[in-house]
C-alpha cells in the first residue's frame, strides 16, 4: 500500500527528540542574558567596561556602591517600592470596581460607556502627562515629591483597563447572584460576599500585574520626576546611569541594579506563577 | 469493504494499566459488527486502535489481511465519525464534508475526452514529423516519446486527486442522502445535534473506505432524535455496503444495528454473537443483564435434579425444567446444585390463581409504560422482582388488581430460564469459549492452565 | 462596436481581424471580466474551483460590497441627523410643557434647584440639587467666568515686556485654556443636573397624582448599596478617568490649535493663542522654519506600523510554535520548560531591555564573539549603524522579550481546541503541516483575533521597546527624528525635550486618528465578530 520506512511510533520519537533539541536552545537563549548580568554584577574590575561576561575580580563592591550614601539608588527602590504598593491596591480596586459593574449590570450609558473608554484607549497614553505635569507640579507633586504624583497617576484612569477582570467575570454564572438575592443580600453583599471571594486568581493576578507595572515604568516617571534625581523610580535612575556621559562609570553598577531589582519581583512571581499563568490564559484574551 | 481481523490485540497504557486484554475478533467483509458494553470497558479504545489513533501494544491488527500495526490512519482508508462529531467550526457543510477529498493525492485514471484524445494524436503527429528528418541518435529518443504518448493514450488520464467536479458531485450526492442539501453553505454552529451529525457522517461517506468506524455517534441526541438516526444508519448501511465497526453503550442500538456484537467488560469480550445468540443464549451473567430492559432478574436458588426430571426449588415452590432446557441440562449431566436463576421480566406471566409453579408476590408499584406495565414486586422475602405485562389484552378487573399492595401470582415462562454458576456466573448450557463475569476475569485459553 | 457572427468575421481579412480582435478585448472581455457580475446562488457558488472563487468574491466586494455599504452608510447618517433634530426638538418640548403643567413647585424648580425635591420630602436630593446650583454660581462668578471671558483670545497681557521684564499682572495662557476648558465641562454637567432636576419634579407629581410612593431619602441611601449600586462602584473609577483622561485628552485636543510651544509658554515667556490648522499645516509641509517635517513623519508613520506589523506577528507565530512544541504530546517536563520562559516575564521589562541593549552594543558582547569567531565588529543600534541594521536587530530581540508573553497566552486557547478536529484531520489524511494551516491556525486566529487587534495598536506605542533599545537611532541630519522612532517616541522627544506642546498634540492626534482607523477596519473584518460561538 504505501511506504513502510518508518512506523508510526518511531516517527514520533524522531519528532520528539527534534522538539527537545529545540526546547533546549531556547532555553539557554532565553536564560543566558540573565546569567551574564548576574555574573557581571559580581565583578567589581572596571566597572565601566561592558565588554567582559566573566567578571575579572570577583565582590561585592558593586552592591556596595549601591547601599552606600553616594548613590541614589537606595531612593529609587525605596520610591518604587511605595508607588508599586499603592498602585497594586489602587489599580485592583479600580479595576474590579469597573470590571463588575460592566458585567453585572445593564443601564443604558453601559455600550456608550465602553465605547468611549475604547475610544479614550486609542490616544498615546503620553498626551496626557503633559496636562497632569502641569497641574501636579502647581500642587507641588512633581520633581522631588514625584512619589504621590505618580501613585496618583497610576490609580486614578486605572479603571480603563478593566477588560481582563470582566473577561473573568462575564464566565461566572449570573445564577449565584440571583440565588444570592433571593437569599436576601443587597447587591453590594452580592458583590463581596459572593463574587468576589470566587475571583481569587484574577484578583491575584491583578494584584501581581499592577505591582510589577510601577518597577519598568519610564515614560511616566521620567515625565514627572523631570529635573530631579531623588524622585527617580528605579527604571529612570537607572536608564540615567546608562545615558552616555555616564556608561564610562556606571556599568556594572547598573547590572547589580538590576540583580536588586529583579530578585524580589522574580520571587514573588515564581509564588503567583499559577495565578498569572491562569490571569493571561483566562482572561487576556476572552475580553 | 474489507475483511478487519484482530489477533491477540492488547492495550497497555504506562503504569502497567491494561486496557484492552487480549482481543481476537474476526470481522467479515461487509459485516457491521457493534461494540457494546458499559463505560471504560475498552471498546472505545479498540475503535480507535483499528483507525490508528491509539497504539497497539501487542497483538496484530490486518486489514484486507494486511497487517496496518505501524500505519497512519491516513493509509489505511479508513472513515470514522466522532461522538462530538469533530465538525471543523470555521468551514461550511460543504467545505467540511469537501475536506477529506481535497486532501486526497491518490492518482486516479480518468478516460480522456475526444478533444484530449485529438490533441495528443496531434502531438504523435508532430513527433512523427520531427522524426522523418531527424538524425539515428534523435530518431531513438522521439520513438520513446511517442511510444509513451501511445502508453498513456491507452491507459487513460491520470489525475492526481479528485477535481472540483468530482468533489461537487460527491459532496451533493451525500447531502441528498443525508437530507442537508440546503445546510451546505451554513457553518455547523448553524445547526442542530442531529444536523451536524449527518454532517459528520456525509465527512465520512464521501470518501471511498474499507472501514466505517464510528464513535457513539448517537449519544449526544436527545431520545427522539436518537431513535430516527437508528433508522437512518440502517439505511445507511445498505447504501453504503462497507465494513462498519460501531461503538456505543446503549444495548438498544446494539441490537438493532449488528449483524454481531462483542459485549465488552473491563477490556475483555464476554461475548461475541448475533443479538439473538446473546438474548437467548447470553454466555454469562453481565451479557444476561447487559442485554434487554428492564434487566433480568436473579435469583440465587438450587436446582433439583429429580430422576430424568429438573425443577428449580425458589422460595420453597417447585418451578419444573422443560424443554429444551432441560435437554440441554441433562446432556451435560448436571446436577443438583445451587444456581443463579434468571428470568427476563417480559417472560414472567401472571398466573391466573396459584398453584404449581406460580409465586405470590405483591405489588409495589406500577410503572404504566402505555402499552405495558413494569410491575416491581417482592416476593414473599423481600426479593425485588421486575416483571413486563402487555396491556393490550388485560379485562379491566385485571387492571384493577394491578395496583400496589395486592398480590399476584407469577409463573416462570419454562423456554426461558436461565442457570449460571453462582461463583463464575458462567451460563450452565454455554459452550467451552465463555467468558465468566464474576470475580478477575479468565480467559477461556487460560482456564487450561489453572 | 458591433459584434459580428461567425460568417461576417471570416469575411474579414487578417489586418480587419487583427483590428476587430483588438477591439473586442478592450470594449468587451475586460468589461465583462472586470465589471460584470452574476450574482451566483449557494450551490453554484460550490461548483467554483478556489480561484474562481477568489475572483468571484473579489468582484462581489467592490461590486456590490462597497456600493451598498455607503448607500447603507448614507441612510444611516440621514436617519442619525433626523433622529438627533428629533431629540432636540423633543428636549425643548418637554422643558416647556413641564414648566405650563407642573405645579408651583415644580415651576419654581427651574430657578431654584432642589425647591421641588423639598417640597416633596426628599431631603438628601434637595441639598445635593441645591448645593450644586450654589457651587456652580459661584464659581462661575469668581472663577469660571473670568476665564472663560479670556478663553478666546487666551490672555491678552503679555507676561514679559519688550524689555524683557516681568510684568506683574500678566495673563497666564496656560490656565486661561485650561479653567476655560474646565469651565465648559462644568457648564455641561450642570446643564445635566438642571435637566435631571426638573424631570425628577415631573416624574414625582406624576407619582403623587396617581398616589403612589414618592423614593424618600431612607429609599435614596439604600440604593446606594443595592438598586443603584452599580452608580456607587462606578462613581470613583469614572471620576478618576474623567479627571486623568478625558479632560487631559480634550485639552490637548485643543492645544494642538495653538502655537503652545518653547517660545510660547504662556507663563514665563510669551503667551500663546490660537493658531486654527498651522501645526498641521507644518508637520505636513516640507520645510517649515528649516525642518522637514513631511518627510519626517511620512518615514515614522510607515516605520511605526511595519515595526507593529513585524512586532506583533512574529512574536504571535513563534509564540505558538513554542507552545506547540511544549504542548506535544509525548514531550515531559512541560512545567519546566514554561517555567524557564515565564521568568524572563517576570524581570523587569527595562532591566531586559537595558541589558540587551549593552550586550549588543559596539563593544559589548556580542560583538566580542562575533570578533572570537573571526569576524568584523558590527554597529548594531547605535547611531553609526544602517537603519536596515537596527530594525532588523530591534525586531529581533523583541521577539525575545514577547515569545514568552505569547506563549502564555496562546497555550491557553491550544489546550482548548478539541483533540477530535485533529484525529478526525489525521484520518481524512492531513499531515502535520496542513493540521497546523487548516485547524490550529483558523482556530487561533477566530479567538485571537480582536487580542491581535489590540496587540498592533499596542505595539504601534510600545514606548519602552524602542527608547531604550535604540533611543531612535541612528538619527540622520534631514531627519527631525530618528529611524527607528515610533510616533510614540517622536511625541515623547517633542514634548519633553523640544517642550514643542503644541506639534506633539497634533502628533498625538494622528496617532489616534491612525489606530482607531486601523482597528474600525480590523474589526468590521475580522469573523470573530460575526461568529461568536462557532466554536463552542
Amino acid at each position: 500500500m504505501e511506504r513502510r520506512s518508518m512506523g508510526m511510533a518511531a516517527k514520533r520519537r524522531t519528532a520528539n527528540i527534534i522538539t527537545y533539541v529545540i526546547l533546549v536552545m531556547i532555553s539557554i537563549i532565553w536564560i543566558i542574558p540573565f546569567i551574564f548580568l548576574i555574573l557581571q554584577a559580581f565583578d567589581v574590575g572596571n566597572p565601566g567596561l561592558t565588554g567582559n561576561v566573566w567578571p575579572e575580580k570577583w565582590g561585592l563592591g558593586n552592591f556596595a556602591y549601591l547601599f552606600s550614601s553616594e548613590s541614589n539608588f537606595l531612593r529609587w527602590y525605596f520610591n518604587t517600592f511605595i508607588i508599586a504598593l499603592f498602585a497594586c491596591v489602587g489599580q485592583t480596586a479600580m479595576q474590579f470596581m469597573m470590571a463588575y459593574a460592566l458585567s453585572r449590570f445593564r443601564f443604558k450609558l453601559r455600550k456608550p460607556m465602553m465605547n468611549v473608554m475604547l475610544v479614550l484607549g486609542m490616544f498615546p497614553g503620553f498626551l496626557t502627562m503633559i496636562v497632569l505635569y502641569e497641574v501636579l507640579n502647581s500642587l507641588g507633586m512633581t520633581s522631588d515629591n514625584a512619589v504621590p504624583g505618580l501613585i496618583l497617576v497610576n490609580i486614578a484612569s486605572s479603571g480603563m483597563g478593566y477588560y481582563v477582570a470582566k473577561g473573568f467575570l462575564d464566565t461566572m454564572p449570573k445564577s449565584l447572584d440571583e440565588a444570592a438575592e433571593v437569599d436576601g443580600a443587597t447587591k453590594f453583599q452580592v458583590f463581596y460576599k459572593v463574587v468576589m471571594p470566587l475571583c481569587k486568581p484574577i484578583v491575584i493576578y491583578t494584584v501581581l500585574t499592577s505591582f510589577m507595572g510601577p518597577w519598568g515604568d519610564y515614560i511616566f516617571a521620567a515625565t514627572i520626576a523631570k529635573g530631579s534625581q531623588e524622585g527617580m523610580n528605579v527604571a529612570t535612575g537607572l536608564n540615567s546611569w546608562l545615558s552616555t556621559a555616564n556608561i564610562g562609570g556606571y556599568y556594572k553598577y547598573f547590572c547589580a541594579g538590576g540583580v536588586i531589582v529583579a530578585i524580589p519581583v522574580i520571587i514573588l512571581f515564581l509564588f503567583l506563577q499559577k495565578y498569572y499563568v491562569e490571569g493571561v490564559t483566562g482572561g487576556a484574551v476572552k475580553g | 469493504m474489507a475483511r478487519v481481523q484482530l489477533e491477540n490485540v492488547k492495550k497497555i497504557y504506562s503504569g502497567n494499566v491494561t486496557a484492552v486484554h487480549d482481543f481476537n475478533l474476526d470481522i467479515g467483509d461487509k459485516e457491521f459488527v457493534v461494540f457494546v458494553g458499559p463505560s471504560g470497558c475498552g471498546k472505545s479504545t479498540t475503535l480507535r486502535m483499528i483507525a490508528g489513533l491509539e497504539d497497539i501494544s501487542e497483538g496484530t491488527l490486518k486489514i484486507d489481511g494486511e497487517v496496518v500495526n505501524d500505519l497512519q490512519p491516513k493509509d489505511r482508508q479508513i472513515s470514522m465519525v466522532f461522538q462530538n462529531y469533530a465538525l471543523y467550526p470555521h468551514l461550511t457543510v460543504f467545505e467540511n464534508m469537501a475536506f477529506p477529498l481535497r486532501l486526497d493525492k491518490k492518482i486516479r485514471i480518468h478516460p480522456w475526452t475526444e478533444k484530449e484524445i485529438d490533441g495528443l494524436n496531434n502531438q504523435i503527429k508532430k513527433l512523427q514529423e520531427q522524426r522523418d528528418a531527424a538524425n539515428e541518435k534523435k530518431k531513438a529518443a522521439i520513438d520513446k516519446k511517442i511510444e509513451f504518448i501511445r502508453a498513456s493514450i491507452e491507459k487513460g488520464k491520470e489525475v492526481k486527486g479528485f477535481t472540483n467536479d468530482e468533489i461537487f458531485e460527491r459532496v451533493t450526492n451525500a447531502a441528498k442522502v443525508l437530507g442537508i442539501t440546503n445546510f451546505l453553505t451554513r457553518k455547523p454552529k448553524a445547526m442542530s445535534g442531529g444536523q451536524r451529525q449527518r454532517v459528520a457522517i456525509g465527512r465520512a461517506m464521501v470518501k471511498d473506505c474499507k472501514v466505517f468506524l464510528m464513535d457513539e455517534p448517537l449519544s449526544n441526541l436527545d431520545a427522539k432524535l436518537r431513535n430516527q438516526m437508528r433508522a437512518e444508519i440502517i439505511l445507511l448501511r445498505k447504501r453504503i455496503n462497507t465494513t462498519f465497526v460501531y461503538v456505543t453503550h446503549d444495548q438498544t442500538e446494539a441490537m438493532t444495528l449488528g449483524d454481531r456484537i462483542v459485549c465488552m467488560r473491563d477490556g475483555f469480550i464476554m461475548q461475541v454473537g448475533t443479538p439473538t445468540q446473546l438474548f437467548d443464549m447470553p454466555d454469562n451473567l453481565f451479557v444476561a443483564q447487559f442485554i434487554g430492559a428492564p434487566m433480568m432478574n436473579t435469583f440465587l436458588t438450587k436446582l433439583v435434579k429429580d430422576g430424568d426430571k429438573y425443577y428449580v426449588d425458589l422460595f420453597n415452590r417447585k418451578l419444573p425444567v422443560s424443554g429444551v432446557k432441560a435437554d440441554g441440562l441433562k446432556a451435560k449431566g448436571i446436577q443438583t446444585r445451587d444456581i443463579l436463576l434468571g428470568i427476563r421480566p417480559e417472560h414472567l406471566i401472571v398466573a391466573k390463581d396459584s398453584g404449581e409453579g406460580t409465586i405470590p408476590v405483591t405489588i409495589e408499584v406500577n410503572e404504566m409504560m402505555g402499552s405495558e406495565y413494569h410491575l416491581h414486586v417482592s416476593s414473599e422475602d423481600g426479593t425485588k422482582i421486575i416483571v413486563r405485562i402487555p396491556t393490550i389484552n388485560l379485562s379491566d378487573k385485571e387492571r384493577e388488581n394491578m395496583v400496589p399492595g395486592n398480590v399476584i401470582n407469577l409463573a416462570f415462562e419454562p423456554k426461558a430460564m436461565h442457570f449460571f454458576d453462582p461463583d463464575s456466573e458462567i451460563n450452565l448450557l454455554a459452550g467451552p469459549e465463555a467468558v465468566n463475569s464474576k470475580g478477575p476475569i479468565i480467559l477461556p485459553s487460560e482456564r487450561e492452565q489453572v | 462596436m458591433k459584434i459580428l457572427d461567425k460568417d461576417s468575421y471570416l469575411k474579414l481579412n487578417k489586418w480587419k481581424r487583427f483590428v476587430y480582435k483588438f477591439k473586442y478585448f478592450f470594449l468587451i472581455t475586460i468589461p465583462r471580466v472586470f465589471f460584470k457580475i452574476e450574482k451566483l446562488d449557494a450551490i453554484s457558488y460550490l461548483k467554483l474551483n478556489i480561484w474562481k472563487r477568489i475572483g468571484y468574491k473579489i468582484k462581489f466586494f467592490y461590486l456590490i460590497k462597497i456600493p451598498t455599504f455607503f448607500k447603507n452608510l448614507g441612510k444611516k447618517i440621514w436617519k442619525g441627523i433626523k433622529g438627533f433634530g428629533l431629540g432636540i426638538a423633543h428636549f425643548f418640548k418637554n422643558l416647556v410643557v413641564t414648566f405650563i403643567e407642573g405645579d408651583i413647585w415644580t415651576k419654581l424648580s427651574y430657578f431654584f434647584m432642589g425647591i421641588g425635591s423639598f417640597a416633596r420630602g426628599q431631603i438628601l436630593r434637595g441639598i445635593l440639587f441645591a448645593t450644586m446650583e450654589l457651587v456652580f454660581i459661584f464659581y462661575m462668578i469668581f472663577t469660571g467666568g473670568y476665564y472663560l471671558g479670556k478663553f478666546n483670545s487666551l490672555g491678552l497681557i503679555q507676561p514679559l515686556d519688550a524689555d524683557e521684564n516681568v510684568v506683574v499682572g500678566a495673563d497666564n495662557s496656560f490656565k486661561i485654556m485650561l479653567y476655560g476648558a474646565l469651565t465648559l465641562f462644568f457648564i455641561a454637567a450642570f446643564i445635566y443636573t438642571w435637566y435631571l432636576n426638573i424631570k425628577q419634579n415631573r416624574i414625582n407629581e406624576q407619582l403623587k397624582k396617581d398616589e403612589k410612593a414618592i423614593a424618600d431619602t431612607k429609599d435614596d441611601l439604600r440604593a446606594v448599596v443595592d438598586q443603584q449600586f452599580h452608580r456607587t462602584l462606578l462613581a470613583l473609577p469614572t471620576l478618576g478617568i474623567i479627571v486623568f483622561t478625558l479632560l487631559p485628552i480634550f485639552f490637548m485636543i485643543l492645544v494642538a490649535f495653538t502655537n503652545y510651544d518653547a517660545n510660547h509658554n504662556g507663563v514665563s515667556n510669551a503667551l500663546f493663542g490660537w493658531v486654527g490648522f498651522d501645526n498641521f499645516r507644518t508637520l505636513f509641509s516640507w520645510s517649515a522654519g528649516g525642518k522637514n517635517y513631511a518627510a519626517t513623519f511620512g518615514e515614522i508613520l510607515v516605520w511605526t506600523l511595519i515595526w507593529a506589523f513585524f512586532a506583533t506577528f512574529t512574536n504571535y507565530f513563534l509564540g505558538l510554535v513554542v507552545a506547540m512544541l511544549i504542548n506535544k504530546k509525548g514531550i515531559k517536563l512541560k512545567k519546566v520548560w514554561r517555567t524557564v520562559l515565564v521568568m524572563s516575564i517576570a524581570v523587569p521589562q527595562f532591566i531586559s531591555l537595558l541589558y540587551v541593549k549593552n550586550m549588543f552594543a559596539y563593544d559589548g558582547i556580542m560583538n566580542d564573539i562575533i570578533q572570537f569567531f573571526g569576524g568584523n565588529r558590527i554597529h548594531f543600534l547605535d547611531d553609526q549603524a544602517s537603519a536596515l541594521t537596527v530594525r532588523i536587530t530591534v525586531i529581533l530581540i523583541n521577539i525575545w522579550i514577547g515569545i514568552p508573553y505569547l506563549m502564555l497566552v496562546t497555550t491557553g486557547i491550544l489546550m482548548n481546541i478539541p483533540a477530535d478536529l485533529y484525529e478526525s484531520a489525521s484520518i481524512d489524511g492531513a499531515n502535520v503541516f496542513q493540521q497546523y494551516t487548516k485547524i490550529t491556525l483558523p482556530y487561533m486566529l477566530f479567538i485571537t483575533g480582536p487580542y491581535l487587534l489590540t496587540s498592533f495598536t499596542g505595539n504601534m506605542n510600545n514606548f519602552n521597546v524602542i527608547f531604550l533599545l535604540t533611543g531612535g537611532a541612528p538619527h540622520p541630519q534631514e531627519l527631525e527624528a530618528g529611524q527607528t522612532d515610533l510616533l510614540v517616541t517622536w511625541l515623547f522627544q517633542l514634548t519633553m525635550k523640544d517642550n514643542s506642546y503644541s506639534l506633539g498634540a497634533v502628533l498625538g492626534i494622528i496617532v489616534f486618528i491612525v489606530v482607531a482607523l486601523i482597528s474600525l477596519i480590523v474589526y468590521n473584518i475580522l469573523p470573530s465578530t460575526k461568529n461568536e460561538e462557532a466554536f463552542q
